[in-house]
């Protein structure tokens, strides 16, 4: 019991998640900065391998204003879900072995459901927060939703079915049954069109149009401050980590490896981060090259391609299964 | 259900008070309403009531962008009134600082018209090649923003000796780093999706609502300072006036794009053809002008500046009048960002129109007066102006 206890809260639970999910921020900014010709963080810890948190710490002592007009529930409730709904999501996530901390067949299901109330969170973030910008932000959110949640959901459920089983663990195994990874194959396509509806997802550029700065200042979190703030841009990290580790598990066989017996847990977990730092790279790459699309190009450009393309990858892998 | 949008007068997207009120239905902008006088500085007071050489530096303070834009004119302006002319070599050395700041500008102007489409890495590459522009300004007027280079009679300081190879190598530079920026932003979908057919202004439209400068060129006309009117050598130095036929954002960036190409060739061709002699004229620094009035134009990075000045005889300017270019164009924007008929305009299209212009906030205030008591406000016309200087009745809101 204690034992289980110590893997949901330290190692690979919460403790060890939120540590690499903030080594990743580091690493999505510093590789960014480098893309742009930048120096990036470098003056917290040994190449500013400590920024990301010492600006949440900062952001923790920050004063916590309450608008008079927002919802209070509202702006209470929403910035303690989002984090926790993602490290939930982050615990399906097979790190330090082949399966998750919880699994069950059925989970890679729960875990898209998770994302989508990710999504509705946002929107009642931004909405309680009674601002005409937040509420344009959060409109546009869950417009976006429309917009990605089918091509990402199809991206994941055509791995499930090459694999055949819808738990995360299982698409994990039949990865080293057949000794080769997903994004080898047809999936390669799945593995694209995953790429971009994460990064709709996680609001970042071509998608960061809920909140996009020039536009709408912040669109949805432009009333948080302080530890509400703090917990968003948190979240963003935990999601940051959930997504890559995620496309890593699903397309790059995720933490299996050779391994040392007596230090399986540990290495596992190097795998898995190698791996998805693989992933987080890319997602930095997009980033850097686009400019942000606008909203209504968003929605027809995910219903013009990716859905046709994640359809004719379902059909691909029922033909080559 | 539609509600109003506040862009400004503190905005991200613009660092100086401007204030636009969108009304909107969802996305769609249906109405606009644009105010300009957050930021009224007296200037053109303040230049009647100093001697000439030190109206130059206030004029140099209009603008920080195109500080040598205004102080060239205003320099022009003051030896119209005295009959006077530049010598040779300093009308050269003036049009290489006006084109090096030309091209700070539209640098400048094109990584922060990228960074509203949120394309942070084409604002970075932008800033950082803009960097040479500002050594070379530093290097030959010792001076990185307000380069106090321009003076009555010519300019103030010679090239410096290492200068011309410096130059020409941060020039030759500069032209490859131009080549790839025309072929990133000729192939990028998104700048592409963000930038065409978005604030489609036709070139009948641009000369009703007065547009001056690239964005007027960006609507296909061939409208120049430097053409049509050469102040600084221009009638000696070829260049070319860049136009595009697209009519929207995107011709906009193509213009801007292509002037910093001509800017350079121009700066070469001033540099071989470098005319040996004075630099400066010797004027005394507490003259007094002959009565008269002048009127002086420059091309400035944002379009044809226009300064006027009335001399009674004294040592200072009886009146002084500033049109800033983006005086001009404002109007253009208001017009732009009304969805009319199949035009349609969104929010997200609030950036790259009004970004387009490239607007100088600071420059174009203008006199606003707001009744707070009975919450009203009114903009003073020339005629109310005219009474409240003259002394008439009390101008009320």
């Amino acid at each position: 019991m204690i034992w289980e206890i110590l893997e949901a809260a330290i190692f690979p639970g919460a403790l060890f998640i939120l540590a690499v999910s903030l080594f990743y921020e580091w690493i999505d900014r510093k590789f960014y900065a480098r893309l742009q010709n930048r120096v990036g963080p470098h003056l917290a810890g040994p190449f500013g391998i400590l920024q990301p948190i010492a600006d949440l710490i900062k952001l923790l002592s920050k004063e916590n204003i309450v608008p008079a007009a927002a919802d209070r529930f509202f702006f209470t409730f929403t910035p303690i879900m989002a984090p926790t709904l993602i490290l939930l999501a982050c615990m399906f996530l097979p790190i330090a072995g082949l399966s998750g901390l919880i699994s069950f067949e059925g989970d890679l299901i729960v875990l898209i459901a998770l994302l989508s109330i990710y999504t509705i969170i946002v929107y009642l973030a931004g909405e309680g927060s009674n601002n005409r910008l937040a509420s344009i932000g959060a409109t546009r959110a869950a417009l976006q939703l429309i917009g990605y949640e089918i091509p990402l959901t199809l991206a994941l459920l055509s791995a499930a079915i090459s694999a055949g089983s819808l738990s995360v663990a299982g698409v994990l195994e039949a990865q080293i049954e057949r000794g080769i990874w997903f994004i080898a194959g047809p999936q390669v396509i799945g593995f694209a069109i995953f790429v971009v509806a994460a990064q709709a997802e996680m609001e970042r550029v071509p998608f960061d149009i809920p909140e996009a700065e020039q536009e709408i200042v912040a669109g949805w979190e432009v009333e948080y401050t302080g530890a509400r703030l703090a917990l968003f841009r948190l979240s963003k990290d935990l999601e940051l980590f959930l997504l890559s580790g995620l496309g890593a598990t699903v397309f790059l066989g995720g933490s299996a490896g050779p391994v040392i017996s007596g230090l399986e847990p540990l290495l596992h977990a190097v795998y898995f981060i190698l791996k998805s730092a693989v992933v987080l790279l890319i997602f930095s790459i997009v980033r850097a090259v686009f400019a942000r699309l606008r909203i209504d190009q968003v929605i027809s450009f995910s219903w013009r391609w990716l859905m046709p393309l994640a359809i004719i990858l379902i059909i691909l892998t029922e033909v080559l299964a | 259900m539609s509600f109003e949008i506040p862009i400004g007068p503190q905005h991200p997207i613009h660092v100086e008070p401007i204030m636009l009120r969108l009304k909107v239905e969802g996305e769609l902008i249906v109405d606009v309403d644009v105010d300009v006088s957050y930021l009224h500085r007296g200037i053109e007071k303040g230049l009647e009531v100093r001697p000439y050489i030190q109206g130059l530096y206030l004029a140099e303070r209009i603008c920080g962008i195109c500080n040598c834009a205004h102080s060239l004119c205003y320099c022009l302006n003051v030896e119209q009134l005295l009959g006077k002319e530049a010598p040779p070599r300093a009308r050269y050395l003036r049009l290489i600082v006006e084109e090096l700041s030309r091209m700070h500008s539209h640098l400048l102007w094109l990584g922060h018209y990228f960074h509203t489409l949120g394309f942070e890495t084409l604002f970075m590459y932008f800033w950082r090649d803009r960097e040479r522009v500002m050594d070379m300004l530093e290097l030959i007027t010792g001076n990185r923003v307000t380069t106090a280079y321009n003076t009555i009679g010519g300019v103030r300081r010679d090239l410096p000796q290492e200068a011309e190879a410096k130059l020409r190598r941060a020039l030759d530079y500069l032209e490859e780093r131009m080549k790839y920026y025309e072929k990133v932003v000729d192939g990028e979908p998104t700048i592409l999706a963000r930038t065409q057919g978005v604030g489609v202004l036709k070139s009948s439209e641009a000369i009703s609502l007065g547009t001056v400068g690239p964005h007027l060129r960006a609507s296909g006309i061939r409208h120049d300072v430097r053409l049509d009117d050469p102040y600084s050598g221009h009638d000696e130095v070829p260049f070319n006036v860049v136009t595009h036929d697209g009519c929207d954002c995107y011709a906009r960036v193509k213009v801007r794009l292509g002037e910093v190409v001509e800017s350079i060739n121009m700066i070469r061709y001033a540099l071989d053809h470098l005319p040996s002699g004075e630099y400066r004229l010797k004027i005394p620094p507490l003259f007094k002008a002959p009565e008269g009035e002048s009127l002086a134009r420059v091309e400035a990075p944002r379009g044809e500046l226009v300064h006027y000045s009335i001399s009674n005889g004294g040592t200072n300017p009886y009146r002084y009048k500033v049109r800033t270019p983006t005086l001009a164009n404002i109007f253009s924007v208001v017009y732009m960002l009304k969805s009319r008929g199949d035009r349609e305009v969104y929010i997200a299209d609030v950036p790259p129109i009004l970004g387009g212009i490239d607007p100088c906030i600071c420059c174009t205030a203008r006199v606003l007066v707001t009744d707070e008591a009975r919450r009203k406000r009114r903009i003073l016309t020339l005629t109310d102006l005219r009474k409240y200087s003259q002394g008439g009745r009390r101008v009320r809101g």
